[in-house]
């Protein structure tokens, strides 16, 4: 059962729950136990498993290691310490590992300073930073606690020499959860889990630390599991999320967001920055690009003559020795400012921040809070965060998700539900363990959260997949990495090289091909994706890091631009750099959209006449009365309420509509240039909502009009692109979306989802992660480059022999639950169905103001035409055309 | 489609048929593709060989032909000679002996092994190039030697054109045909489930790097004949089609 827990013990009881020289060594430390270690310290003794959610500075770790180490303690007092390993911690990060090695270090000496205990404890750390030294030197005598990843664990699991000393485990702590609960890397941590259970023959106590995360029962069920007869496992949680008291605010950086130029909001954003750096001892910068981490870097150094000992990056993309570096330097106080991407959200030890800035949304109300809950160390401290909103639409959504914030309503995760690709890379590591009868394997998969409700079809076909059953038998010396013996239901591994493969393959995060984008003076700009390239023709206009460029020419893996001074892009991006928005917060834009939309209006018809004219002509607005109520209770500063105020005064004066959550605005328009045409959905749901949403609208049109569509999507809305020759009428519109409000989508978007270009990238994605497509093999390692143009060979034949193949099965179930939401986008048109939400189709010339942000900076996918037969003529068509039009001229 | 009244271009098909030589002709088959690959760690299923068998197939039914021309590449390592692809050239072999068909083999850069299955199999085999009365068939890596021959056939460079419109790009195999010197060349796409081609109307791809014959033709007055799924247009001269 999972069961919150309130009542923290007292500190006495707390406190005696440690062992005598962890408690001296404790209290000699700290005066205080921290909220969380008020009920772990006594909680873990009794051996209960157990979920704590905090922000930074709330003594998470010791928390959980307190009473780790008083178990040792005890054990090595009595002499019963055996060189075995007692503890596991696990977290996704290799620098939080060396925290966690420091920070086990320091109590560990100082008590062995005073104390002459003969028995010490030791703390090894296993990733693949490891030297092979090291790691035969752990395999020979284990350290009692083991720090490692959960790529490196899943390794550990299939080494012989060290699974012997893993049968004495009590206790598994999993760090940072948050960043795990949500992903794949997640899900192949906690089949992981299962397996070690199942390798040493009995249960050990889980330990589960993070930043706050929604539903916190999800996340207790993915951390214990199910025990083998098939019930819950029992976890307490306890949620420390809100005693840290929290102080945030959106800035716009201009008053009038809408019309100033970039250069000046620019310009703005970094004056902002300056004066906060300056006016705090250490500012964390968190921006949501690696290319922008290095972008603001760049230019607060130049604008501001910052050194580079006050100032730093930090994102993955850097080197370890100058992340760690970094890392350092902040401890030590050193630095004014760091800028990071994601790199630092984890609880890395960074010492005292006091301040979080954050540039562009973070999507979400739970990362908002995960991030400004970096700053104010200790607990007692003040966390202290602002926003600094980039655009428009990002201006309202983050006004929104702070109120939202300062109510505590927090967005939910999903744990990815049965995924194949990890399955079959632990069914490779399984089968290298021992001989399996299926129903058992099953068994022990079923355990694992994600897998709970896991077919048994869906196992068997997996299995089949990796004993080559999809070729000749003469083949599958080659293509088996297990063997299967249908009729006695086992199976086992096969071949020398399966062991290796699993070594050097194993781990959930895709390769990203990347092309370097370089300017013709060989500057560099930022990477785009191969499939991206492959699109581009000389002249096309692109964004890359919020700027547009002109595509010149390609040169091997080297892409050669010009800055371009056109105003949309004539290709929208194949993959946003964005995270997505969530729909809960969505949800809660849209209603402010009404609400403030109302107010507008209000304002509008109580506006003095004369003065309102005045005030289009000059485009000088002032907020009225009824906006500025609600203004006033928002955490944002003036300007950015001026302009909110703005921006829905625009679109009111434009469009006379402004959409919200239940009305959504559908918008008949073409683009500048008079090439494309547009029908432009304002629907609000968030991108994995769009994302669905459009690609059902897409197949509908393009299936009825025998066309390619054009997507473009974002969080608040997606474009249907046309040529201009495709005749649509609003009739047509309506009559579609009452046919889709009807049919089942999930079926529509299932059987067309290959026809879209993200089909081809998620499925080298899975692919690669279900050991069909090998990065490393045999020793060589595989391009990126080529594991893509072997996927797409790949994907055009495996098509071929059943969708029901676990990769393709995979790739649809990645892309329509986690990509996409679609039970959300299906929400939606049952909604639409039953006139709870309803729509209006308007014509306008140019986009509505509410539409730019989506125009310029969405992300775009194509679907084809479905009748291939008909292809041919209709290109053919158009090339004679143009041939002639040649002439002409 | 009829290219002229002896040559007739397969209906979305690369397989060519030569009336007065009661021939079909193709080439670029890469056999072993998949094998090779798996050998490299991508563990495609298999299909090229049965999709050229199908392709064969269907020509040798619908014209009948004493013979058939391989225009080499018909395996796809040049460096190595990979049990897969000797398992699936003999595969292939045995197919074409079922259909009694004379099997003449051009070899191309691709070809290194096949001399010593002449016997078995009983296939003629040239090296780069053949003559057969007027019509010179030759790979195309290297400038035929011969200069007799009115009509050249190659293959080797797998073309393709790539067409654009408002929403998409669109990569179609085709011939390509042209004439130079008082004679004719016929380009054949390839035939390999997985080439996709090069884009011959794409400037940014320097043609003369994959074969000498674009230094003594100007490939933008080449035609192009573009393959669909059951049929082959005619889509004009690749200097039209740049877009």
């Amino acid at each position: 059962m999972i069961l919150y827990s309130n009542k923290p013990f007292t500190k006495e009881d707390s406190l005696n729950a440690l062992n005598p020289k962890i408690r001296e060594w404790f209290e000699s430390k700290y005066k205080e136990l921290s909220p969380p270690q008020l009920f772990s310290f006594k909680l873990i003794k009794e051996e209960k498993n157990i979920l704590i959610t905090a922000p930074t500075g709330s003594g998470k770790t010791f928390s959980a290691f307190m009473a780790i180490l008083s178990y040792l303690f005890d054990l090595a007092e009595n002499n019963k310490l055996e060189d075995k390993v007692y503890c596991i911690y696990i977290s996704p990060l290799r620098a939080l590992n060396n925290d966690v090695y420091r920070n086990l270090s320091e109590p560990l000496n100082e008590i062995y300073s005073k104390y002459n205990i003969e028995n010490k404890i030791r703390v090894g750390i296993r990733t693949g930073d490891t030297p092979a030294s090291e790691r035969q030197k752990q395999n020979a005598k284990p350290p009692h606690i083991l720090v490692t990843t959960p790529e490196s664990l899943a390794i550990i699991l299939n080494t012989p020499r060290f699974i012997e000393h893993l049968k004495n485990v009590r206790y598994v702590v999993v760090d940072e959860i948050h960043e795990l609960a949500n992903n794949k890397r997640g899900v192949h941590l906690s089949l992981s889990l299962e397996r070690l259970n199942d390798l040493i023959g009995h249960d050990f106590i889980r330990i589960g630390l993070g930043a706050t995360l929604n539903p916190l029962e999800e996340a207790a069920r993915f951390l214990v599991g199910y025990d083998e007869k098939g019930s819950e496992r029992d976890c307490i949680i306890v949620d420390a999320t809100w005693d840290k008291k929290m102080e945030f605010i959106t800035i716009s950086p201009v008053k009038d967001i809408v019309n100033e130029t970039d250069e000046k909001i620019e310009e703005s954003i970094y004056k902002i920055l300056d004066s906060i750096i300056k006016s705090n001892r250490t500012t964390l910068i968190f921006t949501n690009t690696r290319s922008g981490t290095e972008r603001v870097v760049y230019n607060l150094k130049r604008k501001y003559n910052y050194k580079d000992e006050e100032l730093a990056a930090h994102h993955g993309s850097l080197s370890r020795e100058v992340r760690l570096g970094v890392e350092e330097q902040l401890k030590l106080g050193k630095l004014k400012c760091v800028v990071s991407s994601t790199s630092l959200e984890l609880g890395i030890d960074i010492g005292s921040i006091d301040n979080v800035v954050q540039i562009g949304s973070p999507k979400s109300i739970t990362r908002a809070i995960q991030r400004i809950g970096r700053s104010g160390h200790s607990f007692n401290a003040i966390a202290k965060g602002e926003i600094i909103v980039i655009n428009r639409d990002d201006l309202v959504e983050c006004t929104v998700m702070l109120d939202r914030a300062k109510k505590r309503f927090l967005d939910s995760f999903n744990v990815p539900k049965n995924p194949l690709d990890v399955l079959a890379q632990h069914i490779v590591g399984m089968a290298l363990n021992k001989k399996w009868k299926i129903d058992e394997a099953l068994n022990v998969i079923r355990r694992a959260y994600p897998y709970h409700n896991l077919d048994k079809k869906d196992f068997i076909s997996v299995i089949a997949y990796l004993s080559g059953m999809y070729v000749g038998l003469e083949s599958r010396r080659v293509y088996g990495k297990i063997w299967y013996d249908e009729a006695k239901g086992e199976f086992g591994r096969r071949g020398k090289y399966t062991r290796v493969i699993y070594y050097l393959n194993l781990g959930t995060i895709p390769d990203e091909v990347s092309i370097d984008v370089y300017t013709l003076d060989k500057k560099w700009i930022g990477d785009i994706e191969e499939e991206f390239l492959e699109r581009l023709k000389p002249g096309d206009v692109f964004v890359l890091g919020g700027k547009l460029y002109r595509f010149e020419r390609a040169v091997g893996m080297k892409c050669f631009v010009t800055k371009a001074e056109a105003q949309t892009p004539t290709i929208p991006p194949w993959f946003s750099e964005q995270l997505p928005l969530t729909y809960e917060l969505a949800l809660e834009i849209g209603k402010f959209r009404e609400e403030f939309a109302n107010a507008v209006k209000k304002d509008l018809e109580e506006a003095n006449k004369k003065a309102l004219i005045s005030m289009i002509r000059f485009n000088k607005f002032s907020i009225g009365k009824n906006a500025k109520e609600i203004l006033d209770k928002m955490p944002i500063n003036e300007d950015a309420k001026l302009a909110i105020f703005n921006y829905f005064i625009e679109q009111l004066l434009y469009a006379k509509e402004i959409p919200n959550d239940h009305y959504i605005l559908i918008e008949r328009t073409r683009d500048l240039e008079n090439k494309r045409n547009y029908i432009i959905f304002h629907s609000l749901y968030g991108r994995r909502v769009n994302d669905a949403l459009s690609r059902i609208f897409a197949i509908a049109f393009g299936d009825i009009f025998q066309t390619d569509v054009g997507i473009i999507i974002n969080d608040n809305g997606f474009v249907l692109v046309f040529d201009p020759v495709v005749d649509i009428e609003d009739e047509d519109i309506k009559e579609i979306i009452d046919n889709i409000t009807k049919v089942d989508v999930s079926r529509l978007i299932k059987e067309n989802i290959k026809r879209t270009e993200m089909m081809k990238r998620r499925f080298r994605y899975c692919a690669a992660r279900g050991f069909m497509i090998l990065k490393n093999y045999k020793g060589a390692k595989i391009s990126v480059n080529k594991q893509q143009i072997n996927a797409q060979a790949l994907l055009k034949t495996t098509e071929l022999i059943s969708e029901d193949f676990p990769i393709i099965k995979e790739t649809y179930r990645e892309i329509l639950e986690d990509v996409m939401d679609l039970s959300n986008a299906k929400k939606i048109l049952h909604n639409i169905r039953d006139k709870i939400i309803s729509y209006k189709i308007i014509h306008t010339d140019l986009p509505s103001p509410f539409a730019h942000v989506l125009i310029t900076f969405g992300e775009a996918d194509i679907v084809m035409m479905k009748d291939r037969r008909k292809r041919l003529r209709e290109l053919h068509e158009m090339v004679m055309k143009k041939i002639k039009e040649k002439i002409k001229d | 489609m009829r290219l002229n009244d002896d040559v007739e271009l397969g209906d979305g098909s690369p397989i060519i048929y030569i009336r007065s030589l009661s021939l079909i002709a193709c080439a670029d088959l890469h056999l072993g593709y998949e094998g090779v690959l798996a050998k490299e760690g991508v563990f495609l299923p298999k299909y090229n060989l049965s999709f050229i068998e199908n392709e064969i197939k269907k020509a040798i039914e619908r014209y009948k032909p004493k013979q058939i021309l391989i225009d080499g590449d018909i395996k796809n390592e040049f460096s190595k000679v990979y049990v897969e692809e000797f398992n699936e050239f003999m595969d292939f072999m045995k197919f074409l002996n079922y259909y009694k068909v004379k099997v003449i083999l051009v070899k191309g850069n691709h070809d290194n092994f096949i001399d010593r299955l002449k016997e078995p199999f009983g296939f003629e085999m040239y090296k780069q190039e053949h003559l057969i009365k007027n019509y010179l068939f030759f790979h195309g890596e290297e400038l035929p030697k011969s200069k007799k021959g009115n009509f050249l056939i190659m293959g080797h460079i797998h073309p393709a054109i790539a067409i654009y419109n408002a929403i998409t790009k669109e990569k179609l195999r085709c011939f390509l045909y042209g004439r130079f010197n008082g004679k004719e060349i016929l380009i054949l796409p390839a035939l390999s489930y997985y080439a996709e081609g090069v884009e011959v109307n794409n400037l940014a791809n320097n043609l003369n790097e994959i074969s000498p014959i674009f230094n003594i033709i100007d490939f933008r007055e080449l035609e192009a004949y573009c393959l669909g799924e059951d049929e082959t247009l005619y889509f004009g001269k690749i200097k039209d089609l740049v877009f």
